[in-house]
Order: C-alpha cells, then structure tokens, then sequence
C-alpha cells in the first residue's frame, strides 16, 4: 500500500470542552432560507429578550454519544433489580398493604407526568435559539420518557397484585384529584418556552423536587419497598443534571436584559404557588399514608423549603428576585395541610382508585407530637368520631360533589391563612362570570392571566354538566346513579378500587397471600 | 518513590508521592482540578487515564461505574498511582494561570511596621531564589503552637521574590494574628507554605480592571496593581478602597502618587466613619457605595477583583451584578476569620464561586 505518511504531527487531542463544543454548540447553524425568526417563531413572545446565547454556560458536559452509553447502563441495572424484586415477590415485603397507595397515587398522578415533562422538553428543545440550550432541553426530553418507561413497569408489576393500577393514562385524563398534577403540567407546557422551563426545571426540579422525592424515595426505603427505592437511585443521578439546568436557566435569562428579572419573578411567583399546591398530596402521603414515616410534612417544608429554598432565594436577591409571594402563608398552613387533606380524601374515597383509612391509635399520638399546636384540638376529635361511626358500620362517605378552585383544581377545604376553622373562599368576576379560587394565591395567578383558564376542564363542572358518563348513558333512565355512572365513566371497578381500606380486597388478599395483619404493628 | 502525573489538556507534569491520591498531587503542585466531596462519592473528580497504572483506591460504584473503570476513567480524589501516568481532565486551560509549585519556606523577619493602628506589615526575607508566585496568591503562614496555619495574601510584588510582605489585621482574641502582632519580632524565623489560590489578573481578558478592596483585603490588590504598572499596563485600572477612618486607610500615599504617575489609574478610597480629625474629602460610605457612585451604577465591560472581610464581598457582589457584571466577570478572595465561619450564611449552588 502506498499510503502517504503524514509529515506534520498528529493533531492534539481535543479537550473534554473542546470536544462538548463541538458536538453541541458546533452542530448549530444559522439558516439562511428562512430568518431565524420564522425558524424560531415562539422564543421572542413572552417577553424573555436575550441578547446573547453564547452567554449560555453549559451546565454540565454530556455528549449525545456518552449520554447513551450512561442511560443504557443504568437501564440495565435498574431492570435486574426489579427482576429480582419481581421474582422474589418483593411487593409482598413491604410493611402493609396500606403502603401500596402511596404508589397508587405517585404512579397514577406523577407517572403521567414523567410522559407530559417528556412532551414539553421536547418542545422547549424545539424552541430554543441557541443550541446548548435546545440539546439540554432534548436529553432531558429522553430522560423523561426514560422515567415514564420504567414506571409503567412498576405500575404493571404492581397491578398483577393491587387494585387501582389497571388504566392510569385512562383515569388521568378524567379522574377528578389527577385534574390537579395534570393541568398544572398542561399549563406549563402549553406556555412558552422559557415559562416552560423555569416552571418546570426550576421551581419544580430544582425548588420543590426534594419535597416530593424525599418522602417519596425514604418513604419507600422505610417501607421496605426496594423496587422504587432502586428506580429513585436510577432517576436521581439523571435529576442532578435536571436541577443543574434549572439553575442555569434562570440565572442565564436573569442575566441577559434587566427586563426579564420581573417577567422571571411573576413565573416564580407564580410556579411556586401552583407547586405548592399540588404538594397537597405529598403531604398527606407523608403524614397519613406511610405505614412507617420517615419525617412530618412540617419538618419536610421547614428543611426543604424554608431552609434549603430560603439560601437559594437569598442568592437570588442578588440579581433583584424576591421570595415567592405567598411563601409565608404555605409555612402558616404547614401544621395544617396534611391533615385537611387527608379528612378530603376521607369523605370522597368512595369515588378514588385508592383507600383510606383512620389512623391507628398509635399514629395519632405520632401526630400529636409532630403537631402539638394543630392535631389534638383541630383533627383527632374529627377522626375518633369517624372511627366510632365506622365501628357501628356507618362509615362516612360524602354523596355530594365538591366545589373546586378553578386555578388549581383542588376541593375547596382550604382554611383561611390566619383562622384554620374557617374555610378560604376567594372570587373574581371576568366578562360577567363568577370564578371561585380556593387562595389568594391561586386568584393573583388566575386574575394575571384570566383568558388562559376560564376554560378549564374542572372534573366536578364537567360531570353536572353530563360529560362524564359513557356514550349512550341515559341519565333520564329509571333509578340513574349518576355517582355509580361517573366511576364507570372514569374506568373504576367500583367496590374494590376506592372505599375504606379495612375489609377491602386488597386488604383481604395481604392477609390471605402474606399472613400479615392489614396494618401492621 | 515517587511518579509523574501528566494533566492534559494543560501538558503540565507534577510529582506524585506512593500513595498520594491524584487531586492532593495536583492541587499541591498548583494545578486546580474540579473536585468537591474528596472521598470518592460524588464523581466531581472523574478523570480520564491515558496511560499509565492506578488504583481506584474508595471511589464508589455508584459514583464510578464498573464499565467507567474499563474505559480507565478514575476519580482523582481517591485514585493513586503506581507508574507515570497521563490523565485528561475537565479543566479549562487558563491562559493566565503560571501553575508555580507550591513549596515551604522559611524566611527572617527582616521589619515589622504599623501600617495603621490595627494592621502591621511583615517583611520577610527568603534565601535563595525566594517565592515564585502570581500577584494576589496566598501562604498558608505557621504559628507556633497551633495546628491551623493562618492564609495570608502577598501584598509584595512578585518581581521582587526575596523579600515578602503579609498584612495582618489584629483579630480581637484571634491566636494567629496575636501571635504575629504581640510576639513575633525582627528577627525571628517564620515558616509558610505557598503559592496558593487562584485569585490573580486575567491578563489575557481585555476589559478594564476594577479592584474593590476593604481593610487588609488590600494586600492582593496592592500586589496585582503594583505588578501591572510596573509591567507598563495600559488598560483603565481602578481601585476603590475602604477603610473606617483616615488612619486606618493605609498605603493611601502610595496609592496618591502611583494616580498621579499613571493617567490609566484611579484610585477612590472611601471611609465609612471618618471622624473630625480625618479632615475627609473624598468618599463616604462602604466601598460598594464609592463604586456605584463612581461607575453611575454600570459596571458592563468590566472585570472585577474582590478582596475583603465576606460582608463587604457580598455587599460589592449585590452591587456590581445590580450594575450588571456577573459571576463570570467577577473573582473574590474572601479573608476568613474563624469569628465569621459561625454566622455564616447558608448558600445555594446557584453560584460556583460567589
């Protein structure tokens, strides 16, 4: 062979950076058949003006090529772990079946949500102008999807045993409690980008997220539920990355043009508040659904949001960002939350694909404890009453259907910032329509923004207006239930997947599969 | 016996003890790797071996996968070396960075003066070659009888590597700076370790300089000034400096006759409690006020080298970013006393190194 030699010296090798930027910010281009403008027609009208996206200081430096590799090993480590839990009967492990619907509510309210961030890194990954941005944007896309996957397996193995799992993309779209995380996602997505991800990757992955994987992961681990504890260890190392662009968005578009600093408060403002909110689920999973807890909502919020979230936002004040509005009235209602919660889902299991449950004896006194101020003068009289009721066969179940907040979805069984006995009604009239808010909070963000929710598509409003049975019900038919039709409508196997916990199915089959008590010691 | 550890992208070579991980071998010999946790969890450290034979040492499986460790990757924190090796790592090539060997000294105090009431300069003179350095790097300074040594800046200039100056601000109860103010005389032997810190001109930035500096956070300032008009600097050069009062504003002379020297440097000392006796003109205030007052509260184009006690870093921080100068533009060397670790506050990861 006649190959020339190469006089000149090889090349020198390219630094990890040298070569990052060349697989990011080198494989951009500015396009000349079209203007960048037409190309990129949604990055300009929030408001957001950036002047310069090579400012953009990439936050960590993954290529394409490493990310795959990466992914494909942890997928593999992830998938022989819950082989083995699957193969030795691992659901069976942990500490009772009560367990079980914390993992209801995550894999049917959260899961779809791995899907949804899925979707709207997707199109924030379309959107952006500058390149490293958009190639964020897009693994994170994967990850979700990565995330969603390994859920649905979870959610699969789990159904073969529990009730409650058999249709959650089903139930997600019309299930009234999954109408809370599911339109604080399509809000988000269906803002623009920037909104996207300072919604999402900052004041929900980077601000809030310990707040739901902390009770969630621990919860697991205490539970003895090695499955999720796995899939929280797999998800983790991809969430650091997910927290690191957060931060770096927000500083970037905070540093770009000091008109962005107000646009970029309104959204933490904003995205706070409707984060907070949703947490309302957290914290009753923490407090009420954890058969071993791991700490109360009180302490979470008072460690992870008023301590961890207080240094963020006191480093935020240096570019002119305040607290998030609102953020004194969410650390008021701290001894109260779970507990208002919770007394809701009491009184509408009945129309819920998981249970609940009074707590035991010993739990109240936990309660107690964590809730000295709140829990023996305010919620134990409530509870000792509905164990008296259900011990005499009458447990409670309310037959009415609840009025919702339009902003975030949720029962209005808020109480007033300063008076936890009374409950918080808020109201606005837009073009002569009466809207009713369950916070201040959640009315600011609807008055701000009024066009973009007065066509909500609130659960309790749909079902009167008889949009929630199955083709072909006829509601004027002889002895209609319309309750009984809803939870046809919404896919339940009415009797097993909601209700009381004590004697129901699942209930009955830990007994007769494990040999364990129902609630364990 | 002892190897060398070649870093790229740098292609500087540093001397490895048995035993002595990669990153203590790195850092000792002036070469910065990113690193944070240091036993083997965090995976902040993770280099690439070109060559070269290494124990992984602690570093944890989930911090470092096992088919990482086939593609020779280690974590500098926790790996050792057993035979020259080449590692690449994730650092950014500073252009200005001189990577001068960190080594003991040991030097005479040659002259002790009273700089102001509270602060005293310390001469020392070095055998031999003395200290190569970067102006505004720091020593780590013993003292007798405790087992911290005491960080110090260099407020000399580097061309004159024999003789060194510390300034030293009597901390109240403080045992270093007591010892240095109260015992240690002409004379005496005084031990040190450096050069440390990464705090020096990024000569190769073009923008105009700002140097914002309070009490004896003046020594690196003084250094990094001194060195650059000495090397005939053209670019605008400011110095805003604070003091409480007149006699605590030390150096001030010098400072005066260096502005009317060199058209391209301005020097803006301002007291915050300047009393009858200091018959004050000039600026009253902090130094972040002296400074948004002088650059009407615009501070794009510029870079910034802060030097100071943490109050006044943060102050000046808030303030230069409030003008618009952020993280990237700015460089802080924080003086530490063992009174401020207490009431510090709790930080964010929001900044890297703000």
């Amino acid at each position: 062979m006649n190959m020339p030699t190469n006089p000149q010296k090889p090349a020198k090798k390219l630094s990890l950076k040298e070569n990052y930027s060349h697989l990011t910010r080198g494989l951009g281009w500015d396009t000349s058949y079209q203007p960048m403008d037409k190309v990129f027609p949604q990055d300009k009208f929030e408001g957001i003006k950036i002047h310069d996206w090579d400012k953009w200081e990439d936050p960590f430096r993954l290529t394409m090529d490493a990310y795959w590799k990466y992914q494909g090993e942890k997928e593999k480590k992830l998938y022989a772990i819950v082989d083995a839990f699957q193969q030795n009967n691992g659901q069976f492990n942990v500490t009772d079946a009560r367990y079980i619907n914390t993992l209801k509510l995550f894999l049917t309210g959260v899961s779809p949500l791995e899907y949804a961030a899925h979707r709207g890194f997707a199109m924030a990954g379309r959107n952006f102008r500058g390149t490293s941005a958009r190639i964020a944007a897009q693994m994170q896309a994967i990850d979700e999807l990565r995330h969603a996957q390994t859920q649905a397996h979870t959610i699969s193995h789990y159904n073969k045993f529990f009730n409650g799992l058999h249709d959650y993309t089903h139930m997600h779209d019309r299930v009234w409690y999954l109408s809370v995380p599911k339109s604080y996602f399509e809000d988000a997505m269906s803002a623009g980008p920037f909104e996207f991800v300072t919604a999402i990757s900052f004041s929900f992955e980077y601000v809030l997220t310990n707040l739901l994987f902390m009770p969630f992961m621990s919860g697991a681990a205490y539970n003895g539920d090695m499955a999720t504890v796995t899939f929280g260890f797999s998800a983790q190392s991809d969430e650091s990355r997910h927290m690191t662009l957060g931060l770096e968005v927000v500083k970037f578009i905070l540093e770009q043009d000091p008109g962005n600093v107000p646009i970029v408060q309104k959204w933490l403002d904003k995205w706070f508040w409707r984060g907070y909110r949703l947490l309302a689920l957290v914290s009753m999973m923490m407090d009420y659904m954890l058969p071993k807890r791991v700490m109360s909502w009180a302490e979470a919020w008072e460690m992870y949001f008023e301590q961890n979230g207080g240094a963020l936002f006191n480093d935020l004040t240096r570019y002119g960002i305040r607290m998030p509005k609102y953020h004194e009235v969410a650390s008021m209602e701290k001894h109260r939350l779970s507990h208002e919660t919770w007394a809701t889902f009491y009184n509408y299991t009945h129309a819920a694909a998981f249970h609940t449950w009074v707590p035991e004896e010993s739990e109240m006194k936990w309660l107690s404890e964590k809730y000295p101020t709140t829990f023996d003068k305010l919620y134990r009289p409530r509870f000792e009453h509905w164990r008296e009721q259900q011990a005499k066969g009458e447990r409670f179940y309310n037959g009415t259907l609840p009025m919702l907040c339009q902003l975030c979805q949720i029962p209005m069984f808020f109480t007033e910032p300063d008076d936890p006995t009374k409950i918080c009604y808020r109201e606005t009239t837009y073009r002569d329509e009466k809207f009713h808010f369950c916070s201040d909070g959640c009315k600011d963000i609807f008055d701000n923004e009024p066009e973009k929710y007065i066509h909500s598509w609130l659960p309790v409003h749909q079902i009167y207006q008889g949009n929630c049975f199955r083709p072909g019900t006829d509601p004027t038919a002889p002895g209609f239930d319309p309750l009984a039709e809803v939870l046809q409508y919404y896919g339940f196997h009415v009797g097993e997947d909601g209700g009381e916990y004590l004697g129901s199915p699942d209930a009955k089959n830990w007994k007769a599969w494990t040999g364990k008590p129902a609630v364990s010691e | 016996m002892s190897y060398q550890i070649t870093i790229e992208p740098l292609g500087h070579t540093v001397e490895a003890e048995e035993g002595q991980t990669i990153l203590d071998a790195c850092l000792r010999a002036g070469v910065w790797l990113p690193h944070a946790c240091c036993h083997g969890l965090c995976a902040t450290c993770k280099v690439q071996v070109v060559d070269g034979d290494y124990e992984h040492g602690n570093a944890s499986p989930f911090a470092l996968m096992d088919f990482e460790r086939e593609e020779r990757k280690a974590l500098a924190c926790c790996a050792t070396v057993t035979s020259d090796v080449t590692i690449e790592a994730d650092v950014d090539e500073d252009p200005d960075a001189r990577h001068y060997p960190v080594q003991d000294f040991e030097g005479v105090v040659e002259e002790i003066v009273a700089l102001s009431p509270t602060i005293k300069g310390i001469r020392i003179r070095l055998p031999g070659a003395g200290i190569a350095f970067q102006a505004g790097q720091y020593v780590q300074v013993q003292i007798p009888g405790l087992d911290q040594p005491r960080a110090f800046s260099l407020a000399s200039r580097p061309d004159d590597p024999t003789l060194v100056e510390l300034n030293v601000r009597r901390v109240p109860n403080g045992q270093g700076t007591t010892y240095l103010h109260d015992v240690l005389k002409q004379g005496d032997t005084i031990r040190f370790t450096g050069p440390l810190g990464r705090f020096f001109v990024r000569l190769s930035d073009p923008q105009p300089l700002i140097f914002m500096a309070g009490g004896s956070g003046l020594s690196s300032p003084r250094s990094m000034i001194l060195d650059l008009l000495a090397s005939g600097e053209q670019r605008d050069i400011t110095l805003v400096y604070g003091a409480r009062n007149r006699a605590e504003l030390y150096y001030d002379d010098e400072f005066r006759v260096l502005a009317s020297q060199h058209p391209n440097f301005h020097y803006l000392p301002a007291l915050n409690e300047p009393t009858e006796t200091c018959n004050w003109t000039g600026a009253r205030g902090f130094v972040h006020d002296a400074a948004v007052a002088h650059f009407g509260n615009d501070f794009r184009g510029h870079r910034a080298y802060l030097c100071g006690p943490p109050v006044m870093i943060e102050a000046c921080i808030r303030s230069l970013m409030q003008g618009r100068l952020f993280e990237r533009d700015i460089y802080t060397e924080k003086f530490l006393t063992s009174a401020d670790g207490a009431n510090a506050l709790a930080r964010s990861p929001l900044f890297r190194s703000l």
